[in-house]
């Protein structure tokens, strides 16, 4: 239910489903010209960072939006727990994020990706990617206390948005950006991602890659879910 | 045994659960913990029996019989320097319809609001089916239901389905969700529409929308909110009718309104709030007499208007 409701939403399928699918499409021919020595293998781990943390905005949205309406002071009057609400958010926003992965990867392999890694490295990437989308459900839930309307969750979750995508999506990151890219999450998954499709997927890296992803991604939904159960849900 | 005699009960100390015992005639080892205490006496005494140890917080706790749904005790709400609720004491019968009126900012809305569970009392306490209100909101959550004053639906989403999302988070079976649905959704004459998104509703529409979802886990207890708002005169009498026939189910109706025809004409009584202070109660034809008016209305605007007047 909670997947029809975002679904049936023409904003939120434009967001979350046609708008990766319309970047895949414009990037692959934007960017994997020879001539600027960026391969396929380069761009899709940008692509899927950035529709992972698109839903930032979303989730954000889809908070402020049945607060004001007055839906989750009425689901608090039900017998509805509050891990079951949580919990309820959480798997259907894994679960567009995963959708987002799939919709990439389509894509990219019928424009002509052939990741190193092959069908592996693909499986891999799953689910590393689904528990990055951990950290944008926080930040979302994050963006939704502080945010009094749906259209200032908008603009407030571009203070998440933008440096992730900027030190951590498709944007190439320099000696100098790369100190700055060490304290935004987005960028170790995108060095995951990249060192997966390389087909180097036994590099010792991705471990630490996976560790941080993993600590910071849980921390972050349990701080969203504690602040937005104490000062968001009203 | 009576969930309000259990949860009067558990409001005591140890001593007066001994005290209570000894007036019965129950012996009690000295190492029981309370909650086994509380089993043993809740099998075994009456409410008058509780009253009969004369506890001096005890006339707060429980003045009732086991018929009453709702007891209110010096409940108080306050917000910064605003007294929303100002020592409310109330008690509803199982299977009245109670109407609680009053001008705008009164306290009827957070009063409700109070005794779902959604906001916590600043002080006093409420007592739902024998549940404390701050002690045990999730057992209240599954008996009762809360028709919110605003539409609160979920646009994307179909009638049913709206419906649906509620009988679900109450455990109702498939079927006996479907033929409630069926039958809640043919009462109110929203069947045709039931598979249209309710984003296209009119108000109407979603406000009867409202109350079935407030309905359809078949609560012993219903607080209504202004559940009439905006309908036009012809729908709104089908919903009281549809209200009134909820009486017959011997469901529990607390009924906030400001249509004072809507209070007459569907309750057993009628409480008057007014800055969060309960100032009359009565059924309709004690408040008719009492102020010596032809209708509720008048007893309304006596009462409230005076309350002007006089600069309460």
């Amino acid at each position: 239910m909670e997947l029809k409701k975002l679904i049936r939403q023409p904003a939120n399928l434009f967001l979350n489903l046609l708008f990766p699918a319309i970047l895949t499409i414009a990037f692959i021919f934007a960017f994997t010209d020879p001539e600027l020595g960026m391969s396929l293998n380069s761009v899709i781990p940008g692509l899927i960072v950035y529709a992972v943390i698109f839903t930032i905005m979303t989730i954000a949205q889809s908070f402020t939006t049945e607060r004001q309406e007055g839906l989750l002071k009425r689901l608090n009057t039900t017998p509805m727990t509050a891990a079951e609400f949580m919990g309820s958010q959480i798997i259907t926003h894994m679960l567009i994020s995963f959708l987002q992965v799939i919709i990439v990867f389509t894509l990219a392999f019928t424009l002509g990706f052939k990741p190193d890694s092959g069908i592996q490295g693909i499986l891999l990437a799953l689910p590393i990617t689904a528990l990055f989308s951990l950290s944008s459900v926080g930040l979302g839930l994050i963006t939704a206390t502080v945010s009094k309307t749906p259209e200032a969750a908008t603009g407030i979750s571009f203070v998440f948005i933008l440096p992730q995508m900027f030190f951590g999506t498709f944007v190439p990151i320099t000696s100098t950006t790369q100190q700055i890219a060490a304290f935004i999450p987005s960028y170790y998954l995108l060095d995951a991602l990249t060192t997966i499709f390389e087909g180097n997927w036994m590099n010792t890296d991705i471990f630490l890659d996976l560790g941080v992803i993993s600590i910071v991604s849980i921390s972050v939904v349990i701080i969203g879910i504690l602040l937005f159960e104490k000062y968001g849900n009203v | 045994m009576s969930s309000a005699i259990k949860s009067a009960l558990e409001q005591l100390d140890t001593k007066e659960l001994h005290e209570i015992a000894r007036l019965k005639g129950i012996s009690i080892p000295k190492n029981w913990a309370k909650p086994l205490i509380v089993e043993l006496l809740a099998l075994n005494v009456s409410t008058g029996d509780i009253q009969a140890i004369g506890a001096k917080p005890l006339k707060t706790r429980v003045k009732s019989g086991d018929d009453s749904a709702i007891i209110i005790r010096d409940l108080v709400k306050q917000f910064e320097d605003v007294t929303a609720v100002d020592s409310l004491n109330l008690e509803i019968k199982q299977g009245e319809l109670f109407s609680l009126l009053g001008p705008n900012g009164a306290g009827k809305t957070t009063t409700i609001n109070i005794l779902s569970g959604v906001l916590k009392p600043t002080k006093g306490t409420a007592l739902i089916a024998g549940f404390d209100v701050t002690k045990n909101p999730e057992e209240i959550k599954r008996i009762i239901g809360v028709c919110p004053q605003e539409a609160a639906v979920f646009k994307f989403l179909n009638a049913r389905e709206n419906i649906e999302l509620f009988g679900n988070i109450h455990a109702i079976p498939k079927k006996e969700l479907e033929e409630r649905t069926d039958t809640f959704l043919k009462l109110l004459g929203l069947a045709e529409a039931s598979k249209r998104m309710t984003k296209g509703y009119s108000g109407g529409m979603l406000r009867k929308l409202n109350l079935i979802m407030t309905l359809i886990s078949n609560p012993k207890i219903a607080f209504l909110d202004e559940p009439t708002v905006g309908m036009d005169p012809r729908a709104r009498r089908k919903t009281w009718e549809f209200i009134g026939s909820l009486k017959e189910q011997s469901k529990t109706i607390i009924l906030t309104t400001h249509y004072i025809e809507e209070a007459e004409a569907l309750s057993d009584r009628v409480g008057i709030i007014d800055y969060g202070k309960l100032i009359e109660l009565g059924t309709p034809n004690e408040l008719m007499e009492k102020y010596e008016t032809s209708n509720l209305e008048q007893v309304f605007l006596k009462i409230t208007g005076r309350r002007i007047l006089e600069g309460i």
